[in-house]
C-alpha cells in the first residue's frame, strides 16, 4: 500500500487555521498616525472608508457564520448531537452572525467589545473544533486514510467558523481607526492583512471542496468550479497582499465577484444533486442529510466579500 | 414472547415517504400470496407445512406468516439461489424428494405420515435429517443433510423474514425504498426507524414508534 498522503492535508489545514489565529492574536497595534512626511500622492482619505470596509468585513464574517451555523446544525443533528460539544458551533456561529448583523448596522468608528469577544471566541471555537475533527478522524480505525477522510467529521468544516471569527475579529481592527488614517492591522495595512486572509482562507475552502468532490468522482462537471474558479480568485487577491499598492485591479474584483456568485450557485447546485437522490425533495428528511450539503458553497460567497473589502480598503488607504 | 419494538408496524409507514408506489406494490404482492399450494402436491404440502411448524414455531395470538406458501411460490415462480450443489438437484425436485423422503422415514419410524406425528417426534426425524441420519431410497442419493442446511433452514427462514410481521418483531423498516438509512454507526438510529424498548422505557417507546415513518 502506498503511503497515504492524509496527513499533508490535515497538517495544510492545520497551519490554515493557526495562521487564521495567529492573525487575530498577534498583538494589534489599533491605529497609528500613517506617516510623518505627506505622502508623494496627494489623496483625501475619506473619513468614512474604514467603516464602510469594516461593516462589508461583517457582512462577510456573517455569511460565513450563516453557513457555518447551517451547515453544523444539519451535519450534527445528522450525528444526533452524540457529543455535548456538538452544540457549541450552532450557538457560537449564532453569536457570530449576530455579531454580524450588528456590526452591519454600526456607523462607529470604534471597535464593539462584545463583538470582538463573540468574534473571538468564534475563532477559538473553530480552531478547537477543527482539532477535534482531526483527532476524532485518527481515533477511528485506519487512522488518516482517505475512508476516514472523506466520510469522518470534515476538517474543513470547522475551519470555516475560524474565518467568520477571524474576519469579523479584523473588521472591528479595522472600525477601531481614527476617521480618514489609514487601518492597519499588527503592522501592514489592513487591506493587505484582510486580502492575505482570504487568499488562504479561499485555499483552505477550495481543498475541501476538491476532497470530498473527489469522494463524489466529479461526477457532475460543474463540481470542477469550485476547485478551478475560487484557486485563481485566492492567487488574484495573494497577489494584491503581496502586490504593488495604487493598482487598479479590475479583474482581481472581477474574480471576487465571480466567487461570490459561485457560493450562492453552488447551493443550486447542491439542492439539484439532493433532488437526484432517491426520492428527492419529498424525502428531504434523509437527502438533506445524505446529499450533498446545502448550506457548504456560500462560505465562498462569504469570503469573496471578504476579498472584495479588502480590496477597498487597499484602493481607499494605499500604503506606499 | 418480548415485544422488543412496542407499538411498531412497519405497514403504517405505507403512505409516508419512506414508501412509493413500487414500494407499496410490491409489499402488496408479497402480502397476497396464495395460501394453497400451486407447485407442491397436497401430500407434499400438509408435510412441508409440519416442517414449516417446527423450524420455525409461531406464537399463537397473531396470524402466521404464511411459510409453505412462500416456499411454494419459491419453487412454482422458479426464484433461484443463483448457485447449486452439485449432490442436490434442483430445488424444486430437491424439495418434492426431501419432503417425501421425510414421510417415508416417518412411516417406517412410527407408523404414520410426518404431519400427523407429534412435535417430539416430528423434531427427532429432522434431528436426524440435520446429522445426516436418515438414509432411504427415496433420497435419490441426495445427502438428507445438504437437504436440511440448503434447502429447509434457508428458504423457511428467508421466507419468515420476508414477510412484514417478522420485521416489526426486529423492528426493520422494510424495502430502504425510497427512504433509507442515514445513521449507520453503531447504536444510531435515524428518526424514522423502529425505537427499540429499553428495560422500563416501554410507554414511551410506544409512542415514539406511533409517531415513525
Amino acid at each position: 500500500m502506498t503511503r497515504n498522503p492524509a496527513p499533508l492535508a490535515i497538517s495544510a489545514t492545520a497551519l490554515l487555521g493557526l495562521t487564521a489565529l495567529a492573525l487575530t492574536l498577534r498583538p494589534v497595534v489599533g491605529t497609528r498616525v500613517v506617516r510623518s512626511r505627506p505622502p508623494v500622492h496627494i489623496r483625501m482619505i475619506d473619513p468614512g472608508a474604514a467603516i464602510r470596509a469594516a461593516r462589508r468585513m461583517n457582512r462577510a464574517a456573517g455569511v460565513i457564520a450563516a453557513a457555518v451555523l447551517a451547515d453544523s446544525s444539519i451535519e450534527h443533528y445528522r450525528g444526533s448531537f452524540h457529543n455535548k460539544a456538538m452544540i457549541a458551533p450552532l450557538v457560537i456561529a449564532s453569536l457570530s452572525l449576530a455579531a454580524s448583523v450588528h456590526g452591519n448596522a454600526d456607523k462607529r468608528s470604534t471597535a464593539h467589545r462584545v463583538r470582538d469577544g463573540i468574534y473571538a471566541a468564534a475563532a477559538l471555537t473553530g480552531l478547537i473544533g477543527t482539532c477535534f475533527h482531526i483527532f476524532n478522524i485518527g481515533k477511528k480505525s485506519g487512522g488518516f486514510s482517505w475512508q476516514n477522510l472523506f466520510y469522518s467529521a470534515p476538517i474543513g468544516a470547522p475551519a470555516a467558523l475560524i474565518l467568520s471569527g477571524t474576519m469579523g475579529f479584523l473588521a472591528e481592527r479595522v472600525r477601531d481607526t481614527t476617521p480618514g488614517v489609514a487601518p492597519i492591522i499588527a503592522g501592514v495595512s489592513a487591506g493587505r492583512a484582510v486580502a492575505a486572509a482570504t487568499s488562504l482562507g479561499l485555499l483552505g475552502t477550495a481543498s475541501e471542496a476538491a476532497l470530498l468532490h473527489f469522494r463524489g468522482a466529479y461526477h457532475d462537471p460543474f463540481m470542477y468550479l469550485p476547485v478551478t474558479i475560487p484557486p485563481v480568485t485566492a492567487a488574484l487577491i495573494g497577489n494584491a497582499a503581496f502586490g504593488r499598492a495604487r493598482e487598479r485591479r479590475p479583474m482581481t474584483r472581477f474574480w471576487l465577484r465571480f466567487t461570490a456568485l459561485l457560493g450562492f450557485a453552488g447551493s443550486g447546485f447542491h439542492a439539484i444533486g439532493i433532488a437526484r437522490n432517491m426520492g428527492g425533495w419529498r424525502n428531504w428528511r434523509q437527502n438533506l442529510l445524505n446529499g450533498p450539503p446545502l448550506p457548504a458553497p456560500p462560505s465562498f460567497t462569504g469570503l469573496a466579500l471578504a476579498g472584495l473589502a479588502a480590496l477597498g480598503l487597499m484602493e481607499d488607504h494605499p500604503d506606499d | 414472547m418480548t415485544d422488543r419494538y412496542p407499538g411498531y408496524d412497519v405497514l403504517a409507514r405505507r403512505w409516508t415517504e419512506s414508501w412509493n408506489e413500487t414500494t407499496r406494490q410490491v409489499i402488496d404482492q408479497r402480502l397476497a400470496v396464495p395460501r394453497e399450494p400451486r407447485f407442491f402436491s397436497a401430500t407434499e404440502w400438509r408435510t412441508l407445512s409440519a416442517v414449516c411448524d417446527r423450524i420455525v414455531p409461531q406464537p399463537k395470538d397473531r396470524p402466521p406468516v404464511p411459510l409453505p406458501a412462500y416456499v411454494d411460490q419459491k419453487m412454482a415462480d422458479g426464484l433461484l439461489d443463483g448457485y447449486r450443489y452439485a449432490q442436490m438437484p434442483p430445488q424444486g425436485e430437491a424439495w418434492q424428494r426431501g419432503l417425501a423422503a421425510l414421510d417415508a422415514a416417518a412411516k417406517e419410524a412410527h407408523g404414520g405420515p410426518f404431519h400427523g406425528l407429534s412435535a417430539e417426534q416430528q423434531d427427532g426425524l429432522l434431528r436426524r435429517m440435520q446429522q445426516g441420519n436418515l438414509i432411504g431410497k427415496a433420497w435419490g442419493g441426495m445427502p438428507c443433510k445438504l437437504f436440511f442446511e440448503h434447502r429447509v433452514l434457508p428458504d423457511i427462514t428467508h421466507a419468515y423474514y420476508a414477510h412484514p410481521i417478522a420485521w416489526n418483531e426486529i423492528g426493520f423498516g422494510g424495502p430502504a425504498s425510497p427512504r433509507g438509512y442515514v445513521r449507520m454507526g453503531l447504536d444510531r438510529r435515524d428518526p424514522w426507524e423502529a425505537v427499540e424498548a429499553a428495560l422500563g422505557e416501554g410507554t414511551d417507546t410506544r409512542r415514539k414508534n406511533n409517531h415513525g415513518g
